[in-house]
Order: C-alpha cells, then structure tokens, then sequence
C-alpha cells in the first residue's frame, strides 16, 4: 500500500507539465532491464570481435588486400559463377522433368522418379561428386550406337570426364533431386478446384500442366529456386576437392605457396559473402512480389495472407 | 457412332456411388430431356453436389447406367462390361458439358476474357481472334461488358461466377451443371448470377441445378428433386414437390429451409 502510493507521489513530483487530457495521452510501453542487458552483451560482443580483428596481426589484413583483386582469384570467382548457373540451369530442367515423371498416371514411371530423388538426396553430395569424378573406374568404356546393330562409337570415359565435368554432373545431377520436390511442393500448392475446372473444360494433361498447374506454381517455387542459387554458390566449393578451379581452388593454390593459409581463406569468405548479399537483394524483391500475388490468387472473396505478409503487420 | 438424337439429355438407371465404404449415391434414377430445368435440393452431405459431380465426370461412378448427351460418359458399352474410353475421347464428351462450381475455380493467372477463351483456344484449338470476339460477346451477356481486362481477384464474388458461366459457355456445351453456385455469395450478390442463370434457361439450355434458392427453384424448374442421404426421395414439379410435398423428410426439410 505504502509504496504505491509513494511511487503516485513520486510520479506526480517528477511531472511539472499540466496533465494531458485522457484520451490524447501517448501509451508509452515498458522496456525491461532484460532488454538493456542484452544490447549490452551485444555490444561487448561486437567490441571484442572488432577489437581482436584490428589487432591480431596474424589476420594480415595487408595480405588479404593484397590478394583480393588478384587475377587468380578473380578466375576462380568466375569459375564459380558459371559452375553456380550452369548446375542450376540443368538442375532445374531436370528437376523438372524429375517433378512432371512423379505426378504421372503411370505407377513405373512415378516409382523411378521417385528412387532417383531418394538416391541424390540421401547421399552425401561430397560423395557423389568424388563418385562422379572416378566413375571411369566403374564404367571404363562408353559405347554410343543404335541398339541391335553394329553401329557405335566408343568413347573413353577417362577422357571424357574431367574434374569439371565430373563438378557439372554431380552438383547439376543432386540439385535436380532438390529441385524436383520443390516443383512438387509448388505443383501441390494449386487448388484442386483448378485441376477441376480444367478437367471439366476437356483440357489434356500437358495444357494443364503448362497453362494452369505451373504458372499458378511459380509462387512457391520461384523463392524456393532463389535460395537454392544462392546454397548452389556456396556448394560449388564442394568441387575443389576435385581439383576443379573454383574459389575455393584458387585461394588454396596460393597458401599452398606462400603458406598465408588465414588471409587467403578471408579473400575466399569475403567474395562469397559480397556474391551472396547481391544474390540475396533480387531473392528478397522477388519473395515479395510473389508473396503478394499469392494473396490474391487464392480463390473466391477471402483471400488468406502470407505468412510474410502477416508477419509484416506484426511489426 | 455418336447419337446426336440424345444431345441435351442426361439419362441415369441404377448409378452408384460410393467413396469406400461410405454410399454416398444409391440407386438414382434420373431423366433429363433436352431443354429441361432440373434443380436438385436437400440439404448438405444429401449427395446433390456428388450426382453433379458424377455427370461431369469428375468422379466415376461404381455401378449403374450414366448417359449424358445420349453417349456413356467415359465408358463405352460392350455385352459384358463398360469399356473405359481413352482420355482423348473422354475429354471430348466433358466439352460438352459445361460445369459451374460453387468456389467459381476460376483460373487466377488468367484475365476474364483470356478465362472464356481459355476453353475454346486451349482445347479446341481455335483461331485467338475469332475467341478473343466470342468471349467478349459472351462477358456482354452475362452483363460483364468492359471487364474482359480484369483479373479474378479484381472482381467481385458474383461477378467471378458469371465470368465462370460465360466461361463454361463458350464451349458450347448441350447440358449445364450448377453445383450450389450462389452458395458462396453475398447475399446482394445472389441475384445477379441467378438472373444470368434465368436468362440462360429461357434460352433452352439443358440444366441440372444443386441449390438452396428455393424461390429460383419454384420459379425456373421444371422438376425438383428432393434428395436426402444419397437416395432420390421426392422428384416432381416445382408445385408439387415444394408445395405439396409427400414424403414426410422433404417436408421436414422444407420447414427448415423455407
């Protein structure tokens, strides 16, 4: 009792002002101590990181200027991007095709996508790449030819699969096991009332497919598909264990040398960093725009939110 | 082959239906004649919707004889057994029984004039000119002229669901399925589809209505069927049925819903 109403009197002490009428009062809300506590936890933390940053000289920060813009480096960078879009691109047709073979009429056809996308997805990709890259051992010879006849063209294997072609099949080959449930997972997402409609018009399995099913699909798999580009670009480092001269690759070749292992590793993060924020930015505006036509592609009056969207009024 | 004398008629002798164990459809007889109005009322779960369903062909029935436009629907008749047709031949017959659904199922990528055309140029392959014409013509008699540019989510419930008849509509279809289609209205916006659905029935369009409109029914049916838990229970003239019912079920519902 007491200290209630000593606060009121502290309150009222404190307040020289002329009282504000009740219904213009600002509602000012309560920040708790556990609130200043963790920004300065934050801020301690942020302190030391910078502290030992600037002046732990074994980062040699001078090296890792030095090297950034070096045309080995750069080389590889590039690398990794035409890896990234090579292995997506054909990630992604595959994955398609993988997505339409699992939804077929046909239980064969649906059991062997089904098999391939078990296969790629619960094996480590790492694997599958040194795999790739040793298959000759398993296949030696390659025959090309019209079956039954005596027509073909051998090809040795050993030749025809390089590091990076042996990088392109694995990493392309694992991502359309990847992409195919996401294609599902989109072509899932249309209404059954769509397919309905459709059916009852007489349409053919592909019109609907290319016409109704994949279109109304792009809103789940288009941001799905950005995040892949962007894990695809990290995962390309993968492929320096086959010696194939990507990033990664490039940054080892010269620590291998010059045993500046740290600042060379740093030159390496900080470009897939900088790729990743640019990659992140047309992600994030693509996410959007879809987010807010799928709001209003559900069908009939109420349309439901996005999850994002209605994060956003939680704001 | 095909009996053109049967076009504009459903015909069903003992069809059955059932989803596993549940019977949802028994033994239903029925007789549409080319141009008649049937509405079909009960009320939920009574199977009204599912009997829809079954004469567009989205579920295939268990037993039974189901005829519509005068050809088996999806079968094709031998000494022994129905045949199942291929799917091209299937979806022949289904263009030619328009179906309108109670969610409009409108396609939300497509415009409301590219949604008429979509039947037409998608699966006849006819000339996008020519459609683009029909479709505008068609959106005029539903009284939708000048929103052919709109997307579904730009029109109104009632609005969607003409655009769905006139999308129906386009190809030309000899029977007309409504599955409950002002069930997800307004209630201001009944009306107008129900007006679009009056004008239609003047016209001699073959119709098979699920509905809870009474008053619609007794003013535009020729017949009403009163089914309840999968059966036919009463079938007759509007008068009959809705004002003097017999069995003592469709008058325990009438009560409820009138």
């Amino acid at each position: 009792m007491t200290t209630t109403s000593e606060s009121v009197r502290k309150d009222r002490d404190k307040q020289d002002l002329p009282e504000l009428d009740a219904t213009v009062k600002p509602r000012v809300h309560r920040r708790g101590a556990l609130e200043y506590f963790a920004w300065l936890c934050c801020a301690l933390v942020a302190l030391g990181v910078v502290r030992t940053v600037f002046t732990n000289e074994n980062y040699q920060w001078d090296v890792v200027a030095q090297y950034v813009t070096a045309e080995t480096v750069l080389r590889g960078l590039v690398m990794t991007v035409v890896l990234t879009v090579l292995c997506m691109t054909f990630g992604a047709l595959l994955g398609l095709l993988l997505a339409v073979l699992r939804v077929s009429p046909l239980r064969p056809v649906r059991i062997l996508a089904g098999a391939y996308i078990t296969f790629f997805r619960g094996t480590p990709v790492l694997v599958q790449l040194i795999f790739w890259f040793n298959i000759a051992a398993l296949y030696p010879h390659l025959a090309i030819g019209i079956p039954f006849t005596d027509v073909s063209q051998d090809i040795d294997v050993n030749r025809l699969i390089s590091a990076t072609t042996a990088a392109v099949v694995g990493l392309s080959l694992n991502q359309a096991a990847y992409q195919a449930e996401i294609f599902r997972g989109g072509f899932a997402s249309v209404d059954k009332g769509q397919i309905e409609a459709a059916d009852s018009l007489g349409m053919s399995r592909g019109t609907k497919l290319r016409r109704i099913i994949v279109p109304q699909s792009m809103p789940t798999i288009v941001p799905a598909t950005g995040n892949q580009f962007i894990g695809m670009f990290k995962e390309t480092s993968l492929v320096s264990v086959l010696g194939v001269g990507e990033l990664l690759m490039s940054v080892q070749l010269i620590y291998a040398r010059t045993y500046q292992t740290i600042p060379l590793l740093i030159v390496a993060c900080v470009w897939y960093l900088v790729m990743t924020l640019l990659l992140s930015y047309p992600q994030s505006l693509i996410e959007k725009k879809f987010s807010r036509t799928r709001a209003r592609v559900s069908n009939g009056p109420a349309a439901v939110p996005t999850q994002t969207e209605m994060m956003g009024e939680a704001k | 082959m095909s009996q053109m004398n049967g076009e504009g008629t459903v015909h069903a002798r003992g069809l059955r239906k059932s989803f596993g164990e549940r019977v949802v459809l028994d033994s239903i007889d029925l007789d549409v004649a080319s141009g008649e109005i049937v509405c079909i009322i009960g009320p939920s779960g009574s199977g009204k919707s599912t009997l829809l369903r079954c004469v567009d062909g989205l579920e295939e029935i268990d037993r039974g004889v189901l005829r519509v436009n005068g050809q088996d629907l999806g079968f094709r008749e031998t000494p022994r057994a129905y045949q199942a047709l291929k799917r091209k031949e299937v979806a022949a017959q289904r263009t030619r029984i328009g179906m309108v659904f109670q969610s409009f199922n409108l396609f939300p990528n497509m415009t409301a004039q590219e949604n008429v055309m979509s039947g037409p140029v998608l699966v006849k392959g006819a000339p996008k000119a020519e459609s683009r014409r029909r479709a505008d013509e068609l959106l005029t008699s539903v009284g939708l002229q000048g929103h052919g540019d709109h997307y579904p989510w730009q029109l109104s419930g009632g609005q969607q669901q003409r655009v769905a008849i006139a999308r129906s509509l386009a190809m030309d279809p000899s029977v007309m399925l409504f599955d409950e289609p002002t069930s997800a209205l307004d209630p201001e916006r009944v009306g107008e589809v129900l007006a679009v659905m009056k004008d239609l029935a003047h016209r001699g369009m073959t119709m098979l209505i699920a509905t809870h409109e009474m008053g619609f029914a007794r003013e535009v049916a020729d017949t009403v069927i009163f089914m309840d838990g999968g059966l036919v229970v009463e079938k007759g003239s509007p008068a009959d049925v809705l004002g003097n019912p017999q069995e003592p079920r469709t008058c325990k519902f009438l009560e409820t819903v009138l």
